[in-house]
């Protein structure tokens, strides 16, 4: 690992870092940033806790039970034809 | 040429069926409407269909249902009458929403609320080519890499578009927080 980070480096990586993009390394030192910085331990916990309220939001909405029969009919009537 | 037979029927529903909720929650936030959804899922399901011979099994099914879904929105489909204009993002705050739950809700009880309840709303109000990246990545959790080849644009423009997708995102949900008196508005300076 090289020299610690500062907080303007940490908050650059840090979208990469939440969406687990950065090299091993890169991560290491942001991961040793946030464990010694209060301020930007809080500031990226509330970045992820917000991703995971949005994907959890999202994942509610699933394709219609109606529409997936359509689909799968229409499939099979292609799949007749030739 | 060869049709898709009986057999590749089956690897078709196999690798392309288990994404109909990807694909159509996709589709509900290009369009913005239900039917219209409905209507562009149908017909990307039958375009992959027909082109499955192209498909190589073993590389992103996800990804490439996406990027049919997504070519056939641009071109078959109305625009939302009402697009979204562009915010300026150089007069949102930085950390605005951060600070304020900090503050405000520091056990995040109303903040879960919030998000549950109008981040749909808010990300429907972002401008297009902000709102496709977020959902594609924090909605349905593709990579940069994959995100770019739907979107054929580069990895570096992903990134920069999702980073501002996020602000703009967070700076609705800012709003929505006043309005909904969870957090009270800051208070401007005389100027």
């Amino acid at each position: 690992m090289g020299e610690p980070i500062d907080c303007g480096e940490a908050e650059a990586r840090l979208q990469d870092y939440l969406k687990r993009e950065l090299t091993p390394e890169l991560a290491e030192e942001v991961r040793d940033h946030l464990i010694r910085c209060r301020g930007c331990f809080g500031h990226a916990q509330f970045e992820e806790n917000l991703l995971h309220l949005m994907e959890a939001r999202a994942r509610r909405e699933t394709c219609p039970g109606e529409l997936r029969e359509r689909i799968r009919a229409l499939l099979r009537a292609e799949a007749d034809q030739h | 040429m060869a049709e898709p037979s009986a057999a590749s029927v089956r690897s078709f529903d196999d690798e392309a069926l288990p994404h109909l909720d990807a694909l159509y929650r996709v589709a509900l936030r290009l369009t913005g409407d239900p039917a219209q959804a409905e209507d562009l899922v149908q017909d990307t399901m039958l375009k992959a269909y027909r082109s499955w011979r192209q498909y190589r099994t073993g590389t992103n099914a996800k990804g490439w249902l996406l990027t049919i879904l997504r070519n056939t929105f641009i071109n078959s489909y109305r625009r939302r009458k009402l697009e979204p204009v562009a915010m300026d993002l150089e007069a949102i705050e930085p950390h605005a929403l951060f600070r304020a739950v900090e503050t405000a809700d520091p056990e995040g009880s109303f903040f879960g609320r919030l998000v549950d309840e109008k981040v749909l709303e808010a990300v429907d109000a972002l401008p297009s080519e902000f709102r496709e990246v977020l959902v594609l990545s924090d909605m349905e959790g593709l990579r940069y890499a994959e995100i770019a080849e739907t979107l054929q644009v580069p990895v570096g423009t992903v990134k920069s578009r999702l980073f501002r997708a996020r602000r703009l995102l967070q700076a609705k949900l800012y709003s929505y927080a006043v309005e909904m008196g969870y957090i009270k508005p800051r208070e401007r300076k005389d100027g």
